[in-house]
């Protein structure tokens, strides 16, 4: 009930943020800072003694021979996405230049109620409802606000991740239409309609499969259907970036880890492997991609999809010994997984706030038109290279500890094929350090004239996801104690 | 039992018709016309909403037809008051043009018989033929010889195929039982491709619809908004009943036609939509594609079999019924809301910026197309996500896809008017009317309503299986 209750006062507070006028600004902050006191004071009291499973289930049901419920429940991982959600949402309102105008505050906590309303969501109808909301104020945000050929990279995006939605959507019909069969009544419920895929014909389990990956994987962003993203990352104001780096990469992997999971059985072994070559491909390519930009923003943006490519992976990795007669999901490359999406989620929106900050003041984003700004700022570069370093996974942020525990994990599952995995990781730590020394070390590059360095309050949202990054880093048990409580409750594990 | 209960709404209407011509020679304002045929409609619909549920004189009311007569209803009353402005002179018979037109359209959701839903249905296109002609510019009137050219060539085709039928079955009652020999199916094929055609016509599906982008484009703003709804939803009531209702012995033919048309009309008039330059074609285009999802209903109805008990039967015609409330809105909506743009030709140059002077029209105008391309929150998303179940459902996964990635193609062209309405600077003059304003900004409210409402949806499956009469 109490998650429900945290949806309904989402849905008011976007609502009201948009006739808000001028105080737009100060209305944002605080609703959404109310909102993520509420999420953490909800995984407080629900999930410190959390032993698996959905809690704060809760059900209206408004036809049942039709089968249509409005049902809610958190599991460890939707907690975690939750908090995610509640911490990007907030850094991205704080960041975001009064300027803006209220309706730009409005449509972020529109973003807010729909990512809140599909990680709640426990039927279909719903959660394919929000999954949908979500795009039009991002649309909105890119089309309305951004930069260079905005109009149509927005389309791209919207009609791109729309066509990706659209095959999740065809996905829950053939479910549906299965339902009475297996089932013995119509529901639109995720958990009875994901556990009957293994049960369908052939040719309907492909067709749900595909589906359900296919939307995932464009949302991830997974090659070979990435190309929305760097565009639409590069050609959003920064807000919004931090929204589509923290919180919408984040969908694709609450797809896979919390939808597409409950189904693990009815994966093929083939599918597998071949989510296993399109992740490694995803980590390696997106990581020489990124290695080739001469703009930070867009080496950020490939470098986000090279770290959700760890995600596709260690989902693969997990129940690739499921396909025999014994269906098991293997624990740590599971969880850390879905440690993984949070981790990336804090981290994307730690780098880019700061190069927010870096852009706006020095008045370029481009790799050879910054240089040796720590002369001039450097508190703001050191954010940046703390950015950089737990993006590239050091020891001691939060990322090191997702990408650790799938390198271990998927290494039993791949042996020696995990070198391509570790190049990725190489190719990866090498760009981010030279372009740290690039734009942000080295020789001052005069052009620029005078930096200002972050103000107080910009300082104190910066140093705030540091220290999150920071904690989970050094004590993952926060939340990698309830991913492996969810993880080995909903399935049967092996460790 | 006394059967003239059945027929007050229909009394009721023909009275005030010719009371609003009597009245009308006098007052010459068109605003107190629109009044009086205003609270007509409104007393209408409350008549009918009290008229038992029987059967005499081949009308029957239950509660299909009621649902069916209200929804048409609606759409008259929809344009009655914001029409008003632009009549000028003689709007007396305008008004009881649009009140014999609604007698009709009711006539036509409470009959299961051919000959009189035949009847009805021409007397609404005759009124709607005057309808058309208001305006008076050479554009309005080149659109309306078309339309009426069109019409009688669709109402020759339609007394063909109710011969033939009734040359089939010996009936022109619409039921379930009307058992066809083998020697007469040639001609019940006749009869099938007759009344295709000729209700074809009526429902703009490809490629039937050419009359449609002209028509909807030259007349009047508020005409069009009425053509493309009342008179199209009422053309789908009468083709789901012949077609469901009287050919449910003889599917097989019934789902090949609809399925080639659905996807053709879909996919042909989504993509032509694409290429306009001018808005209200584009809106034109989108109604005759509607209209392709709207026969989708058709076709996996005449798949299952009407009388099979599946869910999918009662899903398909609930949604039919779903979208055909929803369509009135988000359809009528947008056409009204190009009485904002102070030109004829509306180019998207002419709606560039209405962001700007008026947001929430322009709001309210992108609900409307947000809703038209099937976007959450939005009747028009519940209305084909449903309908989309049922294909599912039904067993037709790949018509399923074709529909889902026509919706997504035509995102395309509604998120083009939405950044030319939001992101663009003015170039041109809007009408600050405030009676256009708030008609916009009711159906957009209406619309998000009824995409909020999904109690209404399981009432409908309900009530869908009355459909044969």
């Amino acid at each position: 009930m109490l998650a429900f209750d945290i949806l309904i006062i989402s849905i008011v507070f976007g609502i009201a943020t948009f006739f808000t006028g001028r105080y737009a600004k100060e209305v944002a902050s605080i609703l959404s800072g109310v909102l993520l006191i509420l999420i953490a004071a909800f995984s407080i009291l629900r999930f410190s003694t959390y032993t698996g499973g959905f809690v704060s289930s809760y059900s209206i049901t408004i036809s049942s021979s039709i089968g249509l419920y409005f049902s809610v429940g958190v599991s460890g991982l939707t907690d975690a996405l939750l908090i995610l959600t509640g911490i990007v949402m907030l850094v991205s309102i704080l960041i975001t230049g009064r300027d803006y105008g209220s309706a730009f505050f409005g449509l972020e906590m529109l973003v807010e109620v729909g990512l809140i309303g599909l990680l709640i969501s426990r039927d279909f109808l719903f959660f394919y409802i929000f999954w949908e909301l979500v795009l039009v104020p991002v649309y909105f945000m890119i089309g309305r606000y951004g930069r260079d050929n905005k109009d149509s990279i927005s389309l791209k995006f919207f009609v791109y991740t729309h066509i990706g939605s659209v095959f999740i959507l065809l996905s829950i019909f053939t479910l549906y239409s299965y339902s009475f069969t297996y089932l013995g009544g119509y529901t639109f419920e995720i958990g009875p309609l994901m556990s009957i895929v293994h049960l369908l014909p052939p040719f309907e389990l492909g067709f749900v499969l595909f589906g359900f990956l296919f939307g995932f994987l464009v949302k991830m962003p997974s090659f070979p259907i990435h190309s929305w993203l760097p565009d639409s990352y590069y050609s959003a104001p920064y807000p919004a970036t931090v929204i589509l780096a923290g919180a919408i990469s984040m969908m694709g992997g609450y797809g896979l880890f919390g939808i597409l999971m409950e189904a693990y059985k009815a994966i093929p072994l083939w599918v597998l492997y071949f989510l296993m070559v399109l992740g490694i491909i995803s980590i390696i390519y997106f990581a020489l991609t990124a290695m080739f930009q001469r703009n930070i923003k867009k080496m950020m943006a490939f470098a986000s999809a090279s770290a959700m490519g760890f995600v596709t992976l260690s989902f693969a990795a997990s129940i690739i010994e499921s396909t025999g007669s014994e269906y098991s999901v293997k624990l740590i490359e599971a969880s850390g997984g879905m440690f993984q999406i949070v981790a990336h989620g804090l981290i994307m929106a730690l780098v880019f706030s700061a190069l927010y900050y870096i852009s706006r003041n020095a008045k370029t984003d481009s790799v050879y038109g910054l240089g040796g700004i720590y002369r001039e700022a450097p508190m703001l570069a050191s954010f940046s290279l703390i950015g950089f370093l737990a993006s590239l996974g050091l020891p001691g942020f939060a990322g090191f500890i997702g990408e650790f525990s799938i390198v271990v994990g998927v290494f039993q599952a791949i042996s020696w094929y995990i070198f391509f995995v570790i190049f990725g990781m190489i190719i990866t730590a090498s760009y981010h350090i030279w372009t740290a020394q690039r734009s942000l070390y080295g020789p001052y590059n005069e052009n620029l004239g005078f930096i200002r360095d972050v103000k107080a309050g910009e300082f104190l949202i910066l140093i705030f996801l540091v220290l999150v990054i920071f904690l989970l880093g050094i004590y993952p048990n926060l939340i990698f104690h309830n991913l492996v409580n969810y993880t080995s409750n909903v399935f049967k594990v092996v460790s | 039992m006394n059967a003239i209960d059945l027929f007050y709404p229909e009394i009721f209407l023909a009275i005030m018709g010719f009371v609003v011509l009597a009245v009308g020679i006098p007052i010459r304002k068109s605003s107190v016309n629109a009044g009086i045929t205003f609270a007509t409609l409104v007393v209408a619909i409350i008549i009918i909403l009290f008229t038992p549920y029987s059967s005499a004189y081949g009308i029957t009311m239950n509660k299909f037809s009621e649902y069916f007569a209200i929804v048409l209803m609606i759409s008259a009353l929809f344009i009655s008051l914001p029409v008003a402005k632009y009549l000028g002179k003689r709007s007396e018979i305008f008004y009881s043009a649009l009140i014999f037109s609604s007698l009709g359209m009711i006539l036509v959701a409470a009959t299961w018989n051919l000959i009189i839903a035949f009847v009805a249905f021409e007397s609404v296109s005759i009124m709607t033929y005057v309808m058309s002609a208001y305006g008076g510019k050479q554009r309005n009137l080149e659109a309306t010889v078309k339309y009426f050219f069109t019409g009688t060539i669709a109402t020759t085709f339609i007394i063909l195929g109710v011969a033939f039928y009734f040359f089939s079955v010996h009936t022109f009652v619409l039921s379930t039982n009307n058992i066809i020999s083998a020697a007469t199916k040639s001609s019940m094929l006749l009869a099938l491709l007759f009344l295709l055609i000729g209700f074809g016509f009526k429902l703009a599906i490809f490629p039937m619809h050419q009359w449609a982008i002209d028509a909807y484009d030259g007349t009047e703003n508020d005409v069009s908004a009425f053509l493309s709804t009342g008179t199209k939803i009422m053309a789908f009531v009468i083709v789901l009943k012949i077609f469901l209702v009287g050919f449910s012995s003889y599917t097989a033919p019934v789902y090949y036609f609809f399925v080639v048309l659905s996807v053709l009309t879909m996919t042909y008039a989504n993509v032509a939509a694409l290429s306009q330059n001018n808005v209200k074609r584009l809106l034109a285009y989108s109604s005759v594609a509607q209209a392709g999802y709207l026969i989708l209903v058709l076709a996996v109805v005449s798949y299952v079999g009407i009388g099979s008990g599946s869910k999918a039967v009662d899903l398909a015609i609930a949604s039919g019924m779903f979208y055909s409330l929803v369509y009135i809105f988000m359809k009528g909506g947008s056409f009204l809301a190009m009485n904002m743009v102070k030109q004829d030709n509306v180019t998207f140059d002419a709606i560039a910026g209405l962001g700007k002077k008026s947001p929430y029209v322009a709001a309210s105008f992108s609900i409307l197309l947000l809703s038209l391309a099937g976007i959450p929150l939005t009747g028009g998303f519940l209305a084909k996500y449903f309908l989309f179940l049922s294909v599912i459902d039904g067993g037709l996964w790949w018509l399923a896809v074709i529909a889902i990635l026509n919706s997504a193609i035509s995102v395309f062209y509604y998120m083009k008017v939405m950044r030319y309405l939001f992101w663009e600077d003015p170039k041109g003059e809007f009408s600050t009317d405030i009676g256009n304003k708030a008609m916009v900004i009711i159906s957009a409210a209406l619309v998000v309503l009824l995409g909020l409402l999904y109690v209404i949806f399981p009432m409908l499956v309900n009530i869908s299986s009355q459909i044969v009469g």
